[in-house]
Formats: structure tokens, C-alpha cells, sequence
């Protein structure tokens, strides 16, 4: 326990009781007259000082921990408590000052601490590997669902290529177009580093490149106006197949006996869907309201159920025009085709 | 522009329907299918008897991930040019271990034939005809040398 008197300059100690002199190994003549920071030394923590003075200056009691030296040097962990004493008047006489050795609870502390941090980093490693053996894993599935969606695309083209009949070439052509719109998809989905979202826009812009270079045909003009749309990645392949049957409807029907013309692709994205049209202006088509009897237009119907999507074909005079209206939240592939 | 002499091709690859469905793709590309390899051995003996202009190398070969050092031997050694037909582009070192590109697996028809149109064009003139082809990456240095700036490749 110790008095600083408040009043006089440089608030020296005017007692200090036999524990302080115990603590500290000074001797009483040795402390009184001084001001009580000839403790301090090297290590203590100046802004812990300097916030003992802001709380004293303001006549507020402060407690807090500071490295302060014995006699001799030895350093030791002071939980210190002032508290200030007023006079009548109200003006600050004097600082009372508890004292306690407080060495062996600091030592207890930081060594938790640095079990902790131990605990810590361990446990930042251990995540750190997981997340490498699970980006690796990644990588060889994302690598082995290439090379069979390769192997079933060879696999049809080979088997084409020995069929002579016409009707059976167009059936496997179409499969093989159905396979490469999902290959595209899996070459988009690990291409970017979210691969749980999918770039719809990217996406047609692929397909397109590729369905038209495929067709050969240079008298066929097309118009992109693509918004960028991310879905999740479990809706890609369906939207995918979708868009797919429309550009090859166009392609194949809209065109024929060399009819040169336009395709337009558009998507719009509004606040709870988004919208994709293709529309060409072509021979049209006689019976746009009837079900469906291709087995393409059944599958844009079929997937269209799945996504909780609005697909709608219209006589666009010339041509027709495809709209697939997709809820932005729809759940992906729940639903069972009707 | 004289049209491109057709383009000797050595097919290195070991999945055999991948490897003869290519050839019939290489074929109709107006190339030459010059040879079939399934393993890295097989792929440097015929790259020195063949002397191809162009080797299809598949990264992923019979006796393990040793396509990258066949594109370097055939680089290095046999005159002619590599490009890497893999499903794992990110894998290829930043050199494209001399090979002058990659088509990534799985890759179209359509995207194969123009390639090779394309690299004919490149290989015969020394330079390119224009920006590659869709699903055609090539390496930085094949870029350069044929009159590409780096946007060409930085995609």
C-alpha cells in the first residue's frame, strides 16, 4: 500500500507500508519523496501508462497490470489499483495505491494463450490439407467426367459413322449434340473459380460458336445480347440441353433448303427470373400450340417442368420465337417431370 | 496465300476409341493420320521415324502423366510441333513444355477440325491467319512467334 500526495509537484510517496517495501526490496528511505514510476523500466507497457495518467488525471480509480523492477532489476507483474482521494473542497489530495504480485497469474495466462494459439494453428493446418485433398479430389473428378463425356461423344460419332441409314444418323447426331452441350457445360463449370455458380451468358456464347461453326453455315446470321445470369451449378446441365434443342430447332427447321436468315439470342434478367429467347426468322412453324412430337421440343417441355420454368413458342411473322422464363430461386432438378 | 500442304499427324493417345475417332477426324480435316502412340515410348520412336508436322498429345498416356515430356522431346528433337489434347489444362506447365497449344477434352468435332485448319495455316505460313479458333488455346510463345499480341492467349 502506498500515499502519493496529490498536491505536491511530481506527486511523490508519503508512505509506503512494510508489504510495498517487501515487494519492491527498497528500503523506506529509499522510496518516500519519489514518484512512484521509478518502478517502471524497460518493459512496461507505455500505453498502459499512459492510460493509468488519463484515468488519475480525470480523478478516476484505475486497475491494471504492469511490468515494473525490484531492487536489483528483477522484473515482476504489478496489479496495481489507484484510486484518488478528494478533499473538501473536492479538489484531489491524495492517490491510494494497492500493490500485488500478480507474476504467477500473468505466467498462467499467456501460457494459455499460447496453448490456445497452438490449438488454433493446428487446427488451420489440419483445414488447410483437408482443403488441399478436397481441391485435388476435385480436380481428378472434375478430370475423369471429361474424359467420358470425350469417350461417350467419340463413342456416338464412331457408331455415325458406320451407320447408313439416314433417319438413325440424325438420331445419334442429335445425341451427340445433346452430349456436347453438357461437355460445354462441364468445360464452363471448372474454368471459373466458384464452381458452384454457372455464366449462363459464357455459356451461349460457347454453344453458339461451336453449334454454328458445326453447321457450316455462313448465310445464317446470328445476334447475341447476352446479360450475365449465374445459377447454380445443378441447374447448368438442363438449362444447358434447353437452349441446346431451341438453337438446333432453329438451325434445322427454320433454314431449310438453304433459306438464309437470322438467329437472335437474347437474356434478360430481371429480379425474380430471367429470361432466355431464340428467335429466328425462318419458314415458322404450322403448329405451334400442339404438344410437342419431336423428341427435342418433349425435352425443352420435360426440363422446362424441372426448373419450374415458363416455356412459350410464338408465330413471330416470319419465324418463331422461343421463350424460356426461369425462376431465379427454383430449386434444382426436385421436381419430378409430370 | 497458297493453300496449306496437308499436315502429317501422329496421334498420341491411349484410349483407343479417343484415338481412332480422332484419326477419322484428322482425316476429314483434309490431314494425314501418319500413326497411333499409347505410351510415351511409342510416341517418341514414331515422332523420330514419322518426323510429323503436328503430334495430338494427350497428357494422361499408358505409362502415366508423360505426355508433357514427349511435347518437350518432340519440341526439342524431332522438328515437328506438339499440341495437348487434355481434360486437365491447368496442369500444363507455364512453357506448354514446347508444345505450341491445347484443346481442352471434352472437345467438339467442329472445335478439332477448325484447329487443324487453323495450326495448318499457322505451321505453313509462320503466321497466324488471325485469333484461334474456339476451344484452341495457344502457348505465349507459339503467340508471339506467330504475330499474336497476348490477348490472344490471355483468355
Amino acid at each position: 500500500m502506498t500515499i502519493a500526495d496529490a498536491r505536491l509537484p511530481d506527486q511523490p510517496l508519503v508512505f509506503a507500508n512494510d508489504a510495498f517495501l517487501a515487494l519492491t526490496g527498497y528500503g523506506r528511505d529509499e522510496v518516500l519523496g519519489r514518484n512512484c514510476r521509478f518502478l517502471q523500466g524497460e518493459a512496461t507497457d507505455r500505453t498502459a501508462v499512459a492510460q493509468m495518467t488519463r484515468a488519475i488525471t480525470a480523478g478516476q480509480p484505475v486497475s491494471l497490470d504492469l511490468i515494473n523492477y525490484r531492487k536489483g532489476g528483477a522484473p515482476f507483474w504489478n496489479g496495481l489499483h489507484v484510486s484518488p482521494v478528494h478533499d473538501d473542497a473536492g479538489r484531489i489530495a491524495f492517490f491510494l495505491g494497492a500493490h500485488h504480485d500478480v507474476s504467477d497469474r500473468k505466467a498462467a495466462e499467456f501460457a494459455a494463450a499460447r496453448t490456445l494459439e497452438g490449438l488454433v494453428s493446428a487446427r488451420a493446418g489440419d483445414m488447410e490439407l483437408a482443403l488441399t485433398q478436397k481441391t485435388a479430389l476435385l480436380h481428378e473428378i472434375d478430370h475423369r467426367v471429361k474424359n467420358n463425356l470425350q469417350l461417350v461423344s467419340s463413342l456416338l460419332l464412331l457408331q455415325s459413322r458406320r451407320l447408313q441409314d439416314e433417319s438413325a444418323r440424325a438420331a445419334l447426331r442429335g445425341m451427340l449434340e445433346r452430349v456436347s452441350a453438357i461437355a460445354t457445360v462441364h468445360r464452363r463449370l471448372f474454368q471459373s473459380e466458384d464452381v458452384e455458380r454457372f455464366d449462363v451468358a459464357e455459356f451461349v456464347r460457347d454453344l453458339v460458336g461451336d453449334l454454328m461453326g458445326a453447321a457450316g453455315r455462313g448465310d445464317i446470321q446470328v445476334g447475341l445480347d447476352l446479360e450475365r445470369v449465374d445459377i447454380p451449378a445443378g441447374q447448368a446441365a438442363p438449362l444447358a440441353l434447353i437452349v441446346n434443342e431451341l438453337l438446333c430447332n432453329a438451325l434445322k427447321h427454320a433454314f431449310e433448303g438453304g433459306r438464309p436468315g437470322r438467329i437472335d439470342v437474347s437474356i434478360r434478367r430481371g429480379e425474380e427470373n430471367f429470361a432466355i429467347v431464340v428467335g429466328d426468322d425462318g419458314v415458322g412453324a404450322p403448329d405451334l400450340a400442339a404438344p410437342p412430337r419431336s423428341f427435342g421440343l418433349t425435352i425443352v417441355h420435360l426440363l422446362s417442368q424441372q426448373l419450374r420454368a415458363d416455356c412459350n413458342f410464338e408465330d413471330s411473322q416470319p419465324g418463331v420465337r422461343a421463350t424460356v422464363v426461369v425462376p431465379v430461386a427454383s430449386p434444382t432438378g426436385l421436381a419430378s417431370p409430370a | 496465300m497458297s493453300a496449306p500442304p496437308p499436315l502429317n499427324v501422329l496421334i498420341v493417345e491411349d484410349e483407343v476409341i479417343l484415338a481412332v475417332e480422332l484419326g477419322f477426324l484428322v482425316r476429314e480435316a483434309g490431314c494425314r493420320d501418319v500413326g497411333h502412340a499409347m505410351s510415351s515410348d511409342e510416341a517418341v520412336e514414331l515422332a523420330w521415324a514419322l518426323k510429323p508436322d503436328l503430334a495430338l498429345v494427350d497428357v494422361h498416356l499408358r505409362d502415366g502423366p508423360t505426355g508433357v515430356e514427349v511435347a518437350r522431346e518432340i519440341a526439342a528433337h524431332c522438328g515437328g510441333v506438339a499440341l495437348f489434347m487434355t481434360a486437365n489444362v491447368r496442369r500444363l506447365p507455364a512453357d506448354f513444355a514446347g508444345a505450341c497449344g491445347v484443346i481442352g477434352k471434352p472437345y467438339s468435332e467442329h472445335a478439332v477440325k477448325t484447329a487443324l485448319a487453323y495450326l495448318g495455316v499457322c505451321l505453313h505460313e509462320g503466321r497466324a491467319p488471325g485469333q484461334p479458333p474456339l476451344g484452341l488455346q495457344l502457348a505465349p510463345d507459339f503467340a508471339a512467334r506467330w504475330g499474336l499480341c497476348d490477348a490472344a492467349w490471355a483468355s
